[in-house]
């Protein structure tokens, strides 16, 4: 059991990095640094020196080979990959030194999960960072780690958490972990779609509360699978849409903490209000941060960390309040 | 019989009835399940008879600006249904009988509490807010939001923050409802040169208060789920409540119509009966 607890700690470090390596391929613009897949112009790791370039640029005339590019895409390639081994690895664990039926079958779970994941980064090549699939792919990617996370959780059982009663939180930390979940949605949306900088002002966007917006191409989740999507293709009203919406969001998610927080400072858990309370205080300020130093990369990178920290933290408020 | 009516309409009946609810909310959120039935008949009987006391008291004083406006000018002394020496005796009567029944029935500290809000609506506010300060319903509005204090405190003989908590919920949401009105009938306030907010400070600022006031509102409304004092019932529905208060509120700043105010008046009244029959709805379907 020790060693299933330290290999799922392990590999939720593992996927944070993972996840951060996401984010930095697709904040450089890397996300076709490599036209096919599981390759790279169909070298193992990537062309390095000018006779391997040259060859690259034969097989894919029409991608002009950047080795800027190509770095990030093929470093997330192998850091992943990784991360699948590690699941291989705690599937042999969890029936080698424990009879946990629960564990036994999240950690297979979780390796299947891990395969489908691939096939989406798969996807995103293939299909041109089709937006819809690159906001699945990170949905996978933040589904690992909560995965992992709850294996450790399973293995660990913290005494102090035995201290902590919020049975009477079930609802409002439920509704919490949904508004949080939709709030995701929008801010990867509003990544893969280019839109981080549809509005450069703060709290305005394009100088108005209510500037000019379309929404129904902006949220259309049906778009056309074939062109290009690197650098996004949608008209500035629906990026605006996009952008803005994740906004307003913000604004709802943080009515809902508030409420959420201060029924666990009254059910005397105050150290998850606490935890709640600073990232939600984080992600918001380096939101905006994003927006008014025009997306500083790590800057943007955290902003994505955060939000994969604030999904653990509430997850764990709601495994306090449904536990038996 | 008319008499007994005119008796029965110098009572404000129903405003009487409105703070009755509040208090019988107070009362029976005050323990789990109620113990005796009679007992709370008892408790409610006192504190009506000192808030029709209040009521009275409150129509003597100011029988001559009543009979001036079309909101009051049919109350029954300005008819002339009753003497002014006639209603100030009867005042004093139900008065002295509501204290003496929370005193030997209920308990010391209930009479106190029910006796400080009766010279705070009857004498203070009447005689001296009411004209003195546009900030005469907000500073007054504490007499009128001290009802589910005194049920609760019937009950349990002591001042409890849950207590404090409803009357801080009727306290907030007094400016608004009262506003909204003296918009409508502005023109009478200011003929009885009545400092109401409408009067001295114009009808634009005052719609500007009551949609503040209402979105402090909607906050103390979720304070009762926020303390633990209830559950999801309550959350929803004062979610509900406070949504729809702030759109008549924000739809009367835009607006130029002077029914909206009426209007906005209207559900204020229905706002704090809801927000009490929500209460009690969660406490009872949380226990069982």
């Amino acid at each position: 059991m020790n060693q299933i607890k330290n290999l799922s700690l392990f590999g939720i470090c593992m996927a944070f990095v993972v996840i951060a390596l996401g984010a930095w391929t697709r904040l450089v613009d890397a996300g076709l640094g490599c036209p096919d897949w599981p390759g790279c112009y169909g070298f193992v790791v990537f062309p390095i020196n000018e006779a391997e370039i040259a060859i690259a640029e034969s097989r894919y005339p029409t991608f002009p080979y950047d080795i800027n590019k190509a770095i990030p895409e093929v470093v997330h390639r192998y850091f992943a990959a990784a991360l699948g081994l590690l699941a291989i690895f705690l599937v042999y664990l969890s029936f080698r030194k424990t009879n946990d039926k629960s564990i036994q079958g999240w950690s297979c779970f979780l390796l299947i999960f891990i395969c489908l994941q691939g096939t989406f980064g798969y996807l995103t090549v293939s299909l041109k960072l089709l937006p819809i699939i690159v906001t699945i792919h990170l949905f996978g990617g933040f589904t690992t780690l909560l995965l992992l996370y709850f294996i450790y959780l399973k293995s660990r059982n913290f005494e102090i958490f035995n201290q902590i009663n919020i049975s009477n939180l079930k609802v409002i930390s439920g509704i919490a972990l949904a508004v949080l979940i939709f709030q995701i949605f929008l801010g990867v949306w509003t990544s893969t779609n280019y839109a981080s900088l549809a509005c450069a002002d703060f709290p305005t966007c394009q100088g108005s509360y209510l500037p000019e917006m379309d929404f129904k191409n902006g949220f259309n989740l049906n778009q056309e699978v074939g062109p290009n999507y690197l650098y996004g293709l949608l008209d500035n009203p629906a990026r605006v849409a996009i952008h803005y919406s994740h906004r307003i969001s913000a604004l709802l998610v943080t009515f809902i903490f508030l409420i959420l927080m201060s029924r666990l400072w009254f059910s005397e858990a105050a150290p998850l209000a606490s935890t709640l309370g600073i990232l939600l205080l984080t992600q918001i300020t380096l939101g905006i941060i994003n927006v008014v130093y025009v997306l500083p990369l790590y800057v943007a990178i955290a902003h994505n960390l955060v939000a994969a920290c604030l999904l653990l933290a509430t997850f764990t408020v709601n495994y306090l309040a449904w536990k038996k | 019989m008319t008499l007994l009516k005119s008796y029965y309409e110098l009572c404000k009946p129903n405003v009487v009835y409105m703070m009755l609810i509040c208090a019988f909310v107070g009362m029976l959120l005050a323990e789990e399940s109620v113990s005796s039935f009679w007992y709370l008949f008892v408790s409610l009987s006192g504190i009506a008879f000192c808030a029709a006391s209040a009521a009275a008291i409150n129509q003597v004083i100011d029988r001559n600006t009543d009979a001036s406006m079309t909101r009051t000018d049919q109350r029954p002394l300005p008819q002339g249904e009753l003497s002014a020496t006639h209603a100030s005796i009867f005042a004093l009567v139900i008065g002295i009988l509501g204290a003496l029944i929370l005193y030997l029935y209920v308990n010391t500290l209930t009479m106190i509490l029910t006796l400080a809000s009766l010279i705070g609506y009857a004498f203070i506010y009447t005689v001296y807010l009411k004209r003195a300060t546009p900030q005469n319903i907000v500073i007054g509005g504490l007499a009128g939001a001290a009802p589910p204090l005194l049920g609760w405190a019937s009950v349990s003989n002591t001042i409890e923050p849950y207590a404090l908590l409803l009357v801080l919920i009727i306290f907030v949401w007094t400016p608004p409802h009262f506003w909204a009105l003296a918009i409508y009938r502005k023109d009478e306030y200011a003929k009885e040169s009545i400092p109401m907010l409408p009067v001295t400070h114009g009808v634009i600022f005052t719609k500007l208060q009551i949609v503040l006031y209402t979105i402090i509102l909607f906050i103390v409304s979720l304070l009762p789920y926020v303390v633990l004092m209830s559950g999801e019932i309550y959350l929803f529905s004062a979610l509900a409540l406070s949504t729809v208060f702030l759109y008549y509120s924000i739809n009367l700043y835009y607006s130029n119509d002077d029914e909206d105010a009426m209007k906005t008046f209207q559900f204020s009244i229905y706002y704090i009966f809801l927000i009490f029959l929500a209460l009690l709805l969660d406490h009872f379907i949380i226990i069982s």
